[in-house]
């Protein structure tokens, strides 16, 4: 075993990557340091999920709830795993926006980690638009309508807002056409942008070292 | 603490690491499992066999093979559907029959009845079966799949599902 590790180490030198994210210092902390690790978790579970659900899912009018229905009540562990995106894309607005407020009040935002913080607020964002697109692909009676109250929101934009609601819906109706973009948004558009920043966040939270609980006179 | 010591592999650091090796096994067999099931349990669904009408007897000519058409309804997944099935209803006198499936044994695809060479032809492969379905040229490794009838009445069914 010791052996295949260091003749692994030997060629792609992944002892010091092991190193350098999972035994790095940190400062003294308490629970509430975590929360970002655990919406990190909650990331894996919405991926994994997600990933298990297009298996059987279909984007169209005519097959996006039965598909929906079937997974959730006719395949083995569907409801389960169906269960597990549900509540996950909740717990994950959740903790984000724990994460951030925790980060906000103890001033971690500050210099040198203010690219840490923006990329964190381009995460919180992405994670918003997992959630209002997600929303939508069950296609029944409270997805529709959420969507159609959510689009004409964004038609109040100042301006741009008609044409807003009319490229969001693909077209004046909610539609086929606003299942499919709204489903290749979810599972293509937004995954990729998430992967770039978060891996833009990750890799300055390793870099700078988590920032210790400010102290009394300091 | 002078136990602790004695005995290296009960470190606190040791402890943790195995501890998030454990709780790390449980949560990935905690989606392993349920994936696995939820991947694989369509395909291992078993469907009833049913008697299916093929047709009438009345007009089956001697030593001919003769194709009959079944469509049967279907729910796969969340779709109901048709499903077809094709036999070649054989008899050489006119009171016993088989029956062959239509499905070369090769690789899935059609076979047909040639009538002018008397024989069973697959296009893909070029495969040819005799009145028998026993294989004569090419690749199928065993002779066309008999299908089980039965007949009631001048009327024939197969079964399947």
């Amino acid at each position: 075993m010791s052996n295949i590790r260091t003749w692994l180490d030997e060629r792609a030198g992944w002892k010091a990557i092991w190193e350098s994210i999972f035994l790095r210092k940190i400062p003294k902390v308490n629970w509430l340091y975590t929360l970002g690790s655990a919406s990190l978790l909650v990331v894996l579970n919405q991926g994994i999920t997600g990933i298990l659900l297009t298996i059987y899912y279909v984007p169209s009018p005519d097959h996006a709830w039965a598909s929906v229905n079937y997974i959730t009540n006719e395949l083995a562990f569907g409801g389960f795993i169906r269960g597990m995106h549900h509540w996950g894309s909740s717990l994950m607005v959740i903790l984000v926006l724990c994460h951030m407020v925790r980060v906000y009040i103890m001033g971690a935002f500050k210099y040198p980690r203010e690219i840490t913080w923006v990329s964190g607020v381009f995460l919180l964002l992405l994670t918003l638009g997992f959630g209002f697109t997600g929303y939508l692909l069950p296609w029944d009676q409270k997805a529709y309508w959420a969507t159609t109250v959510g689009t004409r929101i964004a038609e109040v934009t100042p301006l741009i807002g008609s044409f807003l609601l009319k490229v969001m819906r693909g077209g004046e109706e909610l539609s086929a056409l606003t299942l499919t973009r709204f489903f290749g948004v979810h599972v293509w558009v937004l995954p990729s942008i998430l992967l770039i920043f978060l891996g833009i966040h990750l890799y300055l939270v390793i870099r700078n070292g988590i920032s210790a609980p400010p102290k009394r006179g300091k | 603490m002078n136990n602790e010591k004695k005995i290296p592999s009960l470190s606190r650091r040791n402890f943790m690491q195995t501890a998030i090796t454990a709780i790390g096994g449980v949560i990935a067999s905690g989606f392993g499992i349920p994936g696995v099931g939820y991947i694989i349990s369509p395909a291992l669904l078993k469907r009833d066999k049913k008697w299916i009408l093929l047709g009438s007897i009345g007009n089956i000519p001697i030593n001919t093979p003769t194709l009959f058409k079944a469509r049967v309804e279907q729910k796969t997944g969340w779709v109901t559907d048709y499903k077809e099935y094709a036999v070649y209803v054989i008899t050489s006198d006119g009171k016993n029959y088989r029956a062959l499936s239509n499905v070369c044994t090769h690789l899935g695809c059609h076979v047909r009845w040639i009538e002018d060479l008397q024989t069973f032809y697959c296009p893909c492969h070029n495969a040819v079966f005799d009145i028998d379905g026993q294989v004569l040229q090419g690749p199928p490794p065993r002779p066309l799949d008999e299908v089980v009838i039965k007949i009631e009445d001048e009327e024939i069914f197969m079964l399947g599902g």
